[in-house]
């Protein structure tokens, strides 16, 4: 019988075609690699090993690595708050002043001050200006008694903050300076200004003449206390018109206004004056001394 | 013959089709392994790096670790008990001594029926892949996820030993209740070390990784038992219990280590100085920075607020006829902040009943209605802007007042009855709203508003005539630290958490500064001071003083109109608390009769209890009493000075009108100005 390449072969054929030692082998190797496989786990040691050998190049990412770059993140801002504070404290063992120290500290950063560097920027001062920061007593007795823990600085726009600070952390006494107040040499500021233009004056306005009046109705040993910076107004060209006494006082000074007119211009000079003193001024001024 | 033909060729088909696939997948599995390798997580070396995170320690004020931060207290294998770790292997992966990362047999099961088993989930994962899991992927459900998870477990595999692997996995899996890594599951609950752990205690914590919450035996405790029997079943099925073990081990139940369970009810105080410490420093400082914080917290005081607020809610339990087998959420809730007023340290906080049911903090985060215990800052303002004094003359009667746009505001008074004139102490005393809608149509809600904000309320408050009689939320805290400030007659202290923060290395990084603020008039101060210890004497607050406490104190009650909220918020001069009730939901405060439950009833008492607990032993003092105020009696109908014949009766205690009141008053006021016209004519 002839048999053509299509027709489909016969049982012995096809048993012969499965049996074939090709197939035979293909399904016995298969058989052990699989058997292998679930007996020795190759596959799964043999991709394990060629992650590890990739295992250098591959991203520090997932959780565990998120914890660390998270623990580097709190390490850094740790760090920043360290540097600022150690840069704080650098600024007050190097001020050689108050004004220095003010414009050193940033808003909010602090920086303890031992009593001997408070007392030395203190004694730097002029003297008016030391009456103004604190009562001599009170300073004596802040430094030298033993309320006193330490002293405690703190920036803030234009100024800073002192506390004296006793153990249990509690402030028992604290100065606010602008940086101008803290300044060594005396304050004075000139302003292109009039009198009327500065609303702390209104209301206070005295002629010239009509001030230094009742200046010198003053006791004699009142007067330096009211002027004590002579220096400022002797400077200035010009004349003086009028006299504003401020409205407010502050750490028991209050501001005096010199009006100068030179060549038409205008300009405010601005000392600062003991409150009693000027108290005193304005009842002669008032015409309530008597 | 066809049928054998057909078979051969089936047969033929069915092993070439699968050696193709068998080979295409061989292909592509390495093509998957090559290219998603490249984006696999690193793997650190050794894997103990899990635990290098320093953990930031939290402390009390007498220096006792109250929290670890981020703690992972890792121990070595041979330090937990065989038999944790047998119940850990027998419940998560039995045949975890004998895969290579993977359990090829697990996942063609699970495989299997996932496919063919519509709504049944098999879980597949080895202890090497949830470990992997773990350390580098989120739980996201994706086939990628899984097979990165997978090629990373057989990294961990190829590099580490069983025991490293086992290890590591121990001391990073979740237990709950804050506690990660075994040795600090097992102290946190049965107090002892990983290597103590029994056989019935080390079943129920292998049983807790599967879902912390839902076993967590604190709150659960009967489902942490049935987690924990199947927890023995699978050890027995692993050979490593007989049938016997496991029937006796069954009928232990293991004592839960309560005094951790304590602290962590503490920790309202601890998510408070948190929620702050990330706000300041950002959660990265906090929880990795190992940073050391020192608070504020003493834990003896805590721990008396604690039981004071236990106790009343079990008390307001019992008058409002609530069975003990009823649910958390439908009892009351209470809070109470205790307050140093010569610093602002906050000694005490509680915000629930129980931080295991409900972790809201009641106590800073519930911005409830304070009701009339916001009426000090209105006699305050009244005092120091209205030119009233505690002897003013009013009339207390029914009152409309005109709102623009709106209808007039007549606040009636809590007992529905009018008493006709009185002293404004009285009116104090006696919590009378239409004498206080008097005053603030006088002053004016903003002058009222100002007074709260000085002394140191931040939430938002509106600007109406009823803001005086406590319409607006405020919070726990705030009242507390409010009423701080008038306890120190003006003196505002913020209130804060913690002293210190340090870094690691013990370099301070921020520390608090107690400043004085004078935000009130001292004498107006006083004088307020002197009505709400009046209020304690003879007004709403009695309650105090009938329960014992005989300290020189001040305090205002404070109870909604429809009794959603009770208030007692008092003080020492040295300590200020604050107490508010009510229930989480909007639900009336009433006894079994059906009778409101005002502050007096509902949180004066645990104001009482607390303060008699916090006070003992320290000595007594009055509230000082500033140079300008001068005390006058005067005759409560009239404000002037009595008639002979007038007996003096106001006594502490003594709940009848008092004919005669004792004032404080500012020295140059002149009281009874009538009469002194009178005179002066």
């Amino acid at each position: 019988m002839i048999r053509n390449w299509y027709d489909s072969p016969g049982a012995g054929e096809s048993a012969k075609r499965l049996f074939s030692l090709l197939n035979l082998s293909l399904m016995v190797v298969t058989l052990v690699v699989v058997a292998s496989e679930f007996r020795f786990d190759w596959v799964e040691k043999l991709a394990g090993r060629y992650l590890i050998s990739t295992n250098e190049s591959r991203p520090e990412t997932g959780s565990i690595w998120e914890t660390g770059r998270h623990a580097v993140n709190a390490h850094h801002s740790l760090d920043q708050i360290i540097i600022k504070n150690e840069t704080a404290r650098q600024t007050v063992r190097e001020a050689d002043s108050f004004q220095s120290l003010a414009r050193g500290l940033g808003a909010g950063e602090w920086a303890n001050l031992d009593k001997d560097r408070f007392r030395q920027l203190y004694l730097s001062l002029p003297r008016i200006r030391r009456n103004a920061l604190i009562e001599p007593a009170r300073l004596v007795w802040l430094l030298n008694g033993t309320l006193t823990d330490r002293i405690f600085c703190e920036g803030r726009m234009g100024g800073i903050k002192i506390y004296f600070i006793d153990s249990g952390n509690r402030v028992i006494h604290s100065i606010d300076l602008d940086d101008t107040d803290a300044a060594k040499s005396p304050e004075t500021s000139q302003t292109a200004a009039t009198l009327d233009t500065l609303p702390g004056f209104s209301g206070r306005i005295y002629p010239a003449g009509l001030f230094f009046d009742a200046v010198f109705k003053l006791p004699q040993d009142m007067v330096p206390d009211l002027i004590s910076d002579a220096q400022a107004l002797l400077s200035r060209t010009g004349t003086i018109q009028r006299v504003g006494i401020w409205n407010a006082s502050e750490n028991g000074f209050i501001t005096l206004g010199f009006e100068f007119v030179h060549l038409g211009e205008h300009e405010v000079v601005q000392i600062r004056a003991r409150e009693w003193a000027v108290w005193q001024l304005g009842l002669i001024l008032k015409g309530e001394d008597q | 013959m066809t049928l054998v033909r057909f078979l051969s060729t089936l047969l033929r088909l069915v092993f070439f089709t699968g050696l193709f696939l068998g080979a295409a997948g061989l292909v592509a599995g390495s093509f998957l392994v090559f290219t998603i390798s490249r984006d696999l997580p690193k793997l650190p070396s050794p894997l103990s790096r899990i635990i290098e995170t320093p953990q930031s320690l939290i402390y009390a004020a007498d220096g006792q670790v109250l929290m670890g931060l981020g703690e992972r207290t890792a121990v070595s294998l041979d330090m937990v008990s065989p038999d944790f770790i047998n119940a850990i292997v027998a419940t998560e992966d039995h045949r975890f001594f004998e895969h290579h990362g993977i359990n090829k047999l697990r996942i063609v099961k699970g495989l299997y029926i996932t496919l063919f088993k519509p709504g049944q989930i098999q879980g597949a994962s080895t202890i090497t892949q949830q470990l992997a899991k773990n350390l580098f992927f989120s739980f996201e459900q994706s086939w990628q996820r899984k097979f990165k998870e997978l090629l990373v477990a057989l990294q961990i595999e190829a590099a580490n030993s069983k025991a490293q692997i086992l290890e590591a996995y121990i001391n990073q899996i979740h237990f709950g209740a804050g506690a990660q890594g075994i040795e600090k599951a097992a102290r946190r609950f049965f107090g002892k070390s990983a290597l103590d752990l029994n056989l019935a205690e080390a079943s129920l914590l292998a049983g807790l990784p599967k879902s912390p919450t839902q076993y967590n035996p604190f709150r659960h405790y009967d489902r942490a038992l049935a987690r924990r029997d199947v927890v023995l079943a699978r050890m027995k099925a692993a050979g490593y219990l007989t049938g016997d073990e496991v029937a006796a081990v069954a009928q232990v139940r293991p004592e839960l280590h309560q005094g951790r369970r304590d602290t962590r009810s503490g920790s309202y105080f601890v998510d408070a100085l948190i929620s702050e410490l990330v706000k300041r420093y950002g959660e990265d400082v906090v929880y990795h920075g190992g940073i050391r914080v020192y608070t504020t917290l003493e834990p003896g005081i805590q721990s008396m607020a604690e039981d004071a607020v236990r106790q009343g809610l079990n008390r307001l339990d019992k008058l409002i006829g609530i069975g003990d087998g009823e649910p958390d959420q439908d009892r009351p809730q209470a809070a109470l902040v205790a307050i140093d007023t010569a610093s602002g340290a906050v000694k005490a906080m509680v915000g629930g009943r129980d931080y295991y049911t409900s972790e809201f903090n009641r106590a800073v985060n519930g911005r409830r209605q304070a009701g009339s215990g916001f009426k000090p800052f209105l006699y305050y303002a009244a005092i120091r802007n209205g030119g009233f004094h505690p002897a003013s003359l009013l009339t207390d009667k029914p009152v409309s007042i005109p709102v623009v746009g709106a209808p007039d505001w007549a606040p009636k008074n809590f007992k529905k009855t009018y008493q006709g004139p009185m002293v404004l102490k009285q009116a104090l005393t006696s919590s009378v709203n239409t004498i206080a809608a008097q005053l603030v149509e006088q002053v004016g809600p903003k002058a009222v508003i100002d007074v709260a904000r000085a002394c140191g309320v931040e939430s938002p408050l509106s600007r109406v005539y009823s803001v005086a009689l406590g319409t607006s939320g405020v919070t726990v805290y705030e009242m507390a630290a409010a009423f701080s400030t008038l306890a120190t007659l003006g003196v505002r202290r913020d209130p804060f958490l913690f002293w210190r923060v340090e870094d690691a290395r013990g370099r301070i990084i921020f520390e608090h500064i107690v400043r004085d603020r004078n935000a009130l008039d001292q004498a107006a101060a006083y004088q307020v001071v002197d009505m709400m210890a009046s209020v304690i004497d003879n007004g709403s607050g009695r309650s105090v003083r009938r329960l014992g406490f005989t300290r020189p104190a001040a305090g205002k009650t404070g109870t909604t109109d429809n009794y959603n909220d009770a208030w007692f918020t008092g003080f020492t001069p040295s300590l200020c608390t604050s107490v508010w009730t009510g229930y989480d939901r909007k639900q009336k405060l009433r006894d079994k009769r059906g009778v409101g439950i005002t502050g007096g009833r509902g949180a004066a008492p645990i104001w009482t209890d607390f303060m008699l607990r916090a006070m003992n032993g320290e000595p007594e003092r009055d509230f000082p009493v500033p140079p300008d105020i001068r005390f006058e009696t005067v005759d409560a109908a009239t404000g002037c000075p009595p008639e002979p014949a007038l007996p003096e009766t106001e006594n502490p205690g003594d709940t009848t009108p008092a004919k005669t009141v004792r004032v404080a008053v500012k020295a140059g006021v002149s009281l009874c100005p009538e009469v002194d016209n009178a005179q002066t004519d």
